[in-house]
């Protein structure tokens, strides 16, 4: 499938398998950060960053209010517009917490793409290696590692 | 109406061989109301059954034979049968394979003129 | 007294001449030469057959044809005359005669390149003849050629056809349509734990469908108008369904 490109190679399989069950027309998998995973479906750099940014806003904010009303976070939101929808989940796996956006449009459903983000978390899990031990994070390695996701996600 | 509605879908599930019944959103293949024993899911019948009609639809019009008024689906070991309310919603029933499947249909319009 | 003057010798290059003349589209030219060797060599093989295909160019095939058969009254084997009867068989549809000829025009000339794609031209012709075409699939039965359809996986049709109430052919979009919804229903039966696919009967406003897979690589696909009640679309899909196994099996032969 062209159009996925992951920072995180075992995504790919999960992911490929959601986009064609569900039907979506763009995917991002990102921590609650924002550090985008793998994304399927987008064209640009910027919107990549844009959509991981927003959407990450979204679910911290929504996490924000569940706290107000003494719950855990939702586990997804979804918005309907005339021609797309959107859904943002967010899952814990062995990565911990992480966050999946899915843009579908009138050619597949809320229902399916809901029915299929079951699967992918739990492909997503099962595919999922076991975490390295990670250092401190500088701000080089924060650049580095930014510039080095873009490369992956664009295949450059 | 949400009383109403799971008392028909629960007429419904008392025919022999029916295993659930869901009210979904067409558009959205959700749930909107549901009676189904244990084990069945609900949300799949709903998103896998509207996805189903929907494609129906668009061979009925392929070939110029108008709307669906009622889909079975024939499976080895199950049956689905799907019943449009209104463009926005569908009723759906699973059952096992030598379900009636005319009796869960004719209880299905049934339903459906009374949602209507 | 009129002195009849002597003829000038005849030149041996001059049907050369005249196949570059034909060649050159000067058929008059070249048919004239022809026709002066004829009348004093009325044996002359080569001549015959440069006439003969003078008269082919020309469009007078009964015409060429005889002169060819006069070559082969000489020269049994002669690979021009036979590479022109093959031509004149093709063109009457009788394409197992044109193979033939060709065939002793190839080994008389071998290697020719002209008789060799000749020949390579009749053999796809009898390939073509040799496939059944989309309607023969479901021949006789109620339906066949506006209402039974038989399609791949990927929705191309192999057979029958689907016609609307105009006449106006829908194979194409509806086979599509009906792959997709096999897919869909594959899927749904799958993930519902409802076994493997077997079926689907749409019920539609304005008539109804059935859906079934006679092999696992093909569908079938049965429309109706509502005149035909939608229960009755399964007791039509069983000769359907032997009709397209049988078909498909043939294809494989």
């Amino acid at each position: 499938m062209r159009n996925t490109r992951a920072v995180e190679a075992w995504t790919i399989g999960p992911l490929e398998h959601f986009v064609g069950q569900a039907g979506a027309r763009l995917v991002l998998i990102m921590t609650p950060a924002g550090q985008v995973m793998a994304q399927y479906g987008f064209a640009r750099a910027v919107d990549v960053m844009t959509a991981a940014a927003l959407g990450a806003g979204i679910v911290a904010s929504s996490s924000e209010i569940a706290s107000m009303l003494g719950q855990p976070p939702f586990a997804a939101l979804g918005h309907r517009g005339t021609h797309h929808g959107i859904v943002l989940s967010s899952f814990d796996s062995p990565r911990g917490r992480l966050l999946v956006l899915v843009v579908y449009g009138v050619e597949t459903s809320l229902g399916l793409v809901q029915l299929f983000l079951g699967t992918l978390v739990d492909d997503l899990a099962a595919a999922c290696p076991v975490p390295e031990s990670r250092g401190p994070v500088l701000a080089v390695n924060f650049e580095n590692e930014l510039n080095r996701s873009l490369d992956a996600l664009f295949g450059q | 109406m949400s009383a109403h509605v799971r008392r028909a879908l629960e007429e419904i599930t008392r025919i022999r061989g029916v295993r659930g019944a869901v009210l979904a959103d067409r558009t959205e293949g959700i749930v909107v109301a549901e009676s189904a024993m244990l084990g069945v899911r609900r949300e799949a019948i709903a998103a896998l059954g509207a996805s189903l009609v929907r494609r129906c639809g668009v061979l009925l019009e392929g070939g110029g034979l108008g709307v669906p008024r009622h889909v079975l689906l024939q499976g080895r070991e199950g049956t689905l049968v799907a019943v449009p309310v209104t463009d926005e919603l569908l009723l759906l029933a699973v059952g096992d394979a030598a379900v009636n499947v005319g009796l869960v249909r004719a209880e299905l319009q049934r339903v459906a003129r009374e949602l209507r | 007294m009129t002195e009849r003057r002597p003829r000038a010798p005849w030149d041996p290059h001059s049907l050369d001449a005249a196949e570059r003349l034909r060649r050159q589209g000067d058929l008059e030219a070249a048919a004239r030469v022809a026709i002066d060797r004829l009348e004093h060599a009325p044996g002359d093989a080569a001549a015959h057959d440069l006439y003969a295909r003078v008269l082919a160019d020309m469009g007078n095939l009964p015409g060429a044809e005889s002169e060819w058969q006069e070559v082969l009254g000489q020269l049994p084997r002669h690979a021009g005359a036979h590479k022109g009867l093959g031509f004149i068989r093709f063109r009457e549809g009788r394409l197992d005669d044109a193979l033939d000829h060709l065939e002793i025009a190839l080994a008389s000339a071998p290697g020719d390149p002209a008789v060799v794609q000749a020949m390579r031209t009749v053999r796809a012709a009898l390939q073509r003849e040799a496939s059944p075409p989309r309607d023969r699939v479901f021949e006789g039965l109620e339906g066949a050629g506006r209402g039974l359809l038989l399609v791949d996986a990927r929705g191309g049709v192999l057979g029958g056809a689907v016609r609307d109430a105009d006449g106006f052919d829908r194979s194409e979009l509806v086979g599509g349509y009906a792959a997709d919804l096999v897919h869909e229903a594959r899927r749904t039966t799958a993930m519902l734990h409802l076994g493997s696919w077997e079926w689907v009967v749409v019920e539609g406003s304005e008539g109804s469908t059935y859906l079934a897979a006679p092999t696992d690589e093909a569908v079938l696909c049965i429309l109706r108008d509502r005149g035909v009640p939608a229960a009755r679309l399964t007791l039509l899909a069983e000769p359907a369904l032997a009709a397209a196994r049988e078909w498909l099996h043939e294809q494989t032969l």
